[in-house]
């Protein structure tokens, strides 16, 4: 009995200091308010990468330094739940004052205004968007206004394994290269006794066909976006130079592909090349197996040079309590002095163009530079309102292109038919 | 607290039995105490959990997007539902893996629990070790079993190749992969079902073996004459729980079928399905409709459940 | 001699229960054993094909790495507190109502208690935005008690000793009803010994979905001050990397404080056999 009642006992004392913690938490606020008054002002930050988030934790602190009156609450939510809970509190009209952006949400976030338009701000402050690659800027520009400052960028380039093409005699691919050869060296370079494989074709956007389409003359979306450009014959082509690898045998299928990823054969020895994203340099360049024996170089050229290229934001809450405060943050954060840190942690490509050197000596022994080359040719990410629906049909399609279910040009008609439909319904 | 509730309905009511002692009374002291002691639970269920329910039957009538904007469409997200091929794929995915996962597991549990509540050796060591998988958090559970799928470098595989089988796409072929997310399924399940199993067999009177024993039935024949049917109620709870979890199978699915494995349409359920329309494509409003109709589907299938509970379930 | 033959058949059955178990087992545990071994890799042997089984060098450093990444004695104590107080609300909440549900009769029971039900038909996601609200209304966002609140209501926990309290028989109550009991008393002086198999296992429940709820704490929490075990370890997952080893270093911290709490809650499972086995 005894035991019963403390345990009794102890189920109130939790509730109450359950609800006790809850009234102590509204107190903290209504000091904040308080504060408020003598100007101390506390800004949330949420940003989705674990691999940043030191570099992020650092900014913050710098820019308090400078910003007394400022506090910054850096937080991480995996990008898995990033959307669902910003979306849960743009719901509760809770959101952190400022947050990173990618493009794909972005103009779906400006229709809701939920971010804060910043074009005004720029002028009255004189800030220089040239220093920004122009791609990033239009990617963040919603009915001629801009809504983040660009924070970072990526590209696709391709890496190569010396040992494996030193086995095979087979020279190096250089900045030279066309679609052609690599698909001979590739073949060449398969071994599948030992198991190696000379290039991955994976069913990806940014790190493939998002990239070939253009290449080969093609468009996914109109600039103006109102209409797909998968019924273009050039657009077909895209997507069939990747079907052409599989069936040459130089690429795993599409179901050993979803097994393991091509980074991953790629860091284990089974994949000569491979496209991969700016993300990815610090992972091959620090995995120990691989450091001394990989490069890259820009992606080969088809019928022209184009690199679709992404790039994350800074965005400010159009609800937050604190305005002024957070564009001093975003205004420091898309500074020269802010790109350099984040340049120097080698973590990311910064999108402040000046400080691309310093990111690129930061990873000394690689041509990272190939991702800087691209720069010149690159294209804003396609995207709309709805761009979630329609990478759904994207990848309703291509799957069963991608395992021999339907043929190139079947599956392209069909998604320019429904991706089109989208697009209708966006403008109503 | 306590003490207070105990006084205020212990006096009053011990004087009228004494004066009455009619039946009447006793009812209305019944539902005073029924209603009571479901207050908490049914007002907390209901403000946290019932409201939102309706609110959900409401937004599927509308077009909510993502960001709380809607206005009222009838019954079109319904139409929709119908004409819906992904919808009806995913019911079959979802009834498929029901069907087979939900005996499969409820079986194994009451086998281990009732060989895990004989008088053997190393019984703690045991049930913690069958415990396992049930504490384990999804993410790592997901990866793991990832990793012993992998058609190139995966256990299984590779134990397969050593009797000289030929390497399986446990999660990539269309054909298999539904079948590789059930034996997750079990596994996971096995530890969790058998928790309960163990105390339903625990609350079996001994008398019931010490008379069988007597009789000389051997411990077979006691499993399936004394500890089956006693043990109806609770195998009835873990099938109707099963079954509802089963139709709500979620996790290992979404983090095992990458979005563009050839295999995803052959195992995608409808909780997926209800997740890629409200938080991937922001069309909550028909997501809602997909949840409505799930929830349709299971709870016919639990009335059905319920009713026939009376014909094999012993209280 | 009838003794002795019943003996010898007994410990040929119990080896046989053996052997069965250990298979089981081997099939329950290969997982675990391989996360624990992935969980002592570097990041390079992780990724080779064929795999490296056994780590050249146990190295400790993702747990280090682990550990100093994340407040891991902040989660433990979020995480120990929010799961005590969910599984002794619902316990007690739960069991309540339950006793009422199967053993008082009054207008409306069925059909309250379908309703109930109904809380288990509809995928969870749903209830996410309006609690979320709730919460934010409540003023709790970022508190623990955001946490605990909505888990200290189950309608699983209700519908589980419902269905124990339906298998103890009624005798036992009859005496106390005629002594003029009331309810409250039956429930917690006669029923609640009674029912602890039963209580347990929905303890056991409550603390492991407590201890495994991800999607909920990341919602309602921002700070890592709040957070809980599994929602800081969600974070280790990258956008395009995950260092697996040091996942699986963390998700092995994660685990161990609820295997302790089995084996302790085990023996409560003992003293519900002794229990049910004079009393019965």
């Amino acid at each position: 009995m005894k035991s019963k009642k403390i345990l009794y006992l102890l189920l109130v004392l939790i509730l109450l200091s359950t609800f006790l913690s809850g009234c102590r938490t509204k107190d903290t606020s209504s000091d904040q308010s308080q504060k408020d008054k003598n100007k101390i002002a506390t800004l949330s930050y949420a940003v989705w990468d674990k691999n940043q988030e030191p570099v992020m934790r650092k900014l913050a602190e710098e820019f308090e330094k400078t910003h007394p009156n400022v506090k910054i609450k850096v937080q991480l939510t995996p990008f898995r739940q990033y959307w669902t809970k910003l979306e849960t509190e743009a719901n509760g009209e809770n959101v952190p004052d400022v947050f990173w952006i990618q493009g794909p949400r972005f103009q779906k976030y400006a229709k809701a205004k939920l971010l804060m338009p910043l074009t005004d701000r720029i002028k009255k402050d004189n800030i220089d968007l040239n220093n920004y690659p122009q791609s990033l800027i239009d990617l963040y520009t919603y009915k001629n206004d801009i809504y983040a400052i660009p924070k970072d960028w990526d590209t696709t380039a391709l890496w190569y394994n010396k040992k494996i093409f030193d086995d095979a005699k087979v020279p190096y691919p250089t900045d030279s290269w066309t679609w052609d050869d690599l698909r001979a060296a590739a073949k060449k370079l398969t071994d599948k006794s030992k198991g190696i494989y000379g290039i991955a074709a994976p069913q990806e956007d940014q790190q493939g066909y998002y990239n070939t389409i253009p290449q080969c003359g093609g468009f996914i979306i109109s600039e103006d976006g109102t209409t797909s450009g998968y019924d273009k014959p050039e657009s077909i082509e895209g997507i069939k130079c990747w079907i052409d690898l599989i069936k040459d045998g130089s690429s795993p299928t599409s179901k050993q592909l979803a097994d393991t990823q091509p980074s991953n054969l790629f860091e284990s020895g089974k994949l000569a090349m491979v496209f991969q994203g700016s993300w990815m340099i610090p992972e091959f360049t620090k995995n120990e197996y691989l450091k001394d024996k990989v490069d890259l170089v820009v992606m080969p050229k088809i019928k022209k040079r184009v690199a679709v290229i992404h790039g994350l934001g800074n965005a400010i809450y159009s609800k937050t309590k604190h305005p002024d405060e957070a564009w001093e943050f975003v205004k420091y954060l898309g500074s020269k002095e802010a790109n350099e840190i984040v340049a120097k942690s080698g973590v990311v490509i910064p999108a402040y163009k000046s400080v691309l050197q310093i990111f690129i000596d930061a990873n000394k022994g690689y041509n990272v530079k190939a991702y800087v080359d691209e720069l010149e040719y690159s294209y804003m990410y396609p995207h709309s309102v709805d761009t979630a629906k329609w990478n759904q049909i994207e990848l309703k399609y291509f799957t069963q292109v991608w395992n021999f279910q339907m043929s190139p040009e079947d599956a392209c008609k069909k998604i320019a038919e429904e991706m089109n439909e989208v697009l209708r319904n966006e403008k109503k | 607290m306590y003490l207070k509730l105990k006084e205020r309905a212990n006096i009053p009511k011990l004087e009228k039995s004494k004066k009455y002692n009619t039946m009447k009374s006793k009812k209305i002291n019944d539902y005073f105490w029924g209603y009571l002691m479901i207050l908490p639970t049914v007002g907390g269920l209901t403000i946290f959990y019932i409201y939102p329910f309706f609110k959900t039957l409401f937004y599927s009538f509308t077009d909510l997007g993502t960001f709380g904007e809607y206005s009222i469409v009838g019954i079109s997200n319904y139409i929709r539902l119908f004409s819906d091929t992904e919808v009806w794929m995913s019911l079959k995915n979802t009834l498929m893996f029901t069907i087979i996962s939900v005996p499969i597991s409820i079986f194994l549990s009451i086998v281990v629990a009732t060989l895990l509540n004989s008088k053997i050796k190393g019984l703690t060591i045991y049930r913690t070790l069958y415990f396992l998988p049930a504490v384990t958090m999804p993410a790592a559970i997901a990866m793991v079993w990832k990793w012993l799928y992998n058609y190139d470098y995966g256990l299984i595989n590779y134990i397969l190749s050593k009797f000289g089988i030929e390497k399986i796409y446990w999660v990539s072929d269309p054909k298999i992969a539904l079948y590789s997310i059930i034996a997750i399924s079990v596994w996971s399940s096995v530890g969790y079902n058998m928790v309960i199993f163990l105390a339903g067999i625990q609350n079996i009177s001994s008398t019931y073996y010490e008379a069988a024993a007597i009789d000389g039935a051997n411990s077979i024949n006691q499993f399936f004459k004394i500890t089956i049917p006693l043990l109806t109620p609770t195998i009835f709870f873990v099938m109707v729980m099963s079954l509802i979890g089963a139709f709500q199978v979620f996790d290992y699915i979404f983090m095992i079928i990458g979005t563009s494995n050839p295999a995803l349409k052959n195992t995608q359920s409808v909780v997926y399905l209800f997740y890629r329309s409200a938080f991937e494509l922001g069309e909550k409003g028909y997501a809602s409709a997909i949840a409505i109709m799930l929830f349709v589907i299971i709870m016919l299938i639990t009335i059905v459940q319920l009713k026939l509970q009376k014909k094999w379930v012993n209280y | 001699m009838k003794k002795d033959v019943h003996k010898f058949k007994l410990n040929y059955s119990k080896i046989l229960v053996h052997l069965i178990l250990i298979l089981g087992v081997i099939f329950t545990i290969t997982p675990f054993l391989w996360m624990i071994l992935t969980s002592f890799k570097t990041l390079t042997e992780s990724t080779m094909i064929p795999p490296i089984i056994i780590p050249k060098r146990f190295c400790f450093e993702n747990y280090k790495d682990a550990v100093s990444t994340l407040p891991f004695l902040t989660f433990y104590k979020n995480t120990i507190i929010s799961t005590i107080a969910k599984t002794v609300g619902q316990v007690i909440l739960c069991s309540m109502a339950a006793y009422s549900f199967a053993r008082i009769e009054f207008p409306g029971r069925d059909i309250i208690f379908i309703l109930i039900l109904s809380v288990l038909m509809v995928p969870g996601q749903i209830f996410l935005l309006p609690q979320y609200i709730i919460i934010k209304k409540l003023g709790l966002l970022n508190t623990i008690g955001a946490l605990i609140l909505p888990g200290l209501f189950s309608a699983f926990g209700t519908f589980l000793l419902r269905q124990f309290f339906m298998t103890i028989p009624k005798e036992l109550e009859e005496a106390a009803i005629l002594d003029g009991c009331n309810h409250f008393r039956i429930y917690w002086n006669i029923m609640m010994p009674l029912a602890k198999p039963g209580l347990t296992a929905l303890a056991i429940f409550t603390a492991l979905w407590s201890w495994n709820d991800l999607l909920w704490p990341l919602i309602v929490n921002t700070s890592n001050e709040k957070m809980t075990l599994s929602a800081g370890l969600a974070s280790l997952q990258g956008q395009h990397l995950t260092n697996f080893p040091v996942l699986m270093a963390g998700s092995v911290l994660a685990i161990w404080p609820m295997i302790v709490l089995y084996i302790i809650f085990q023996k409560s499972f003992v003293e519900g056999i002794a229990l049910t086995g004079t009393k019965g």
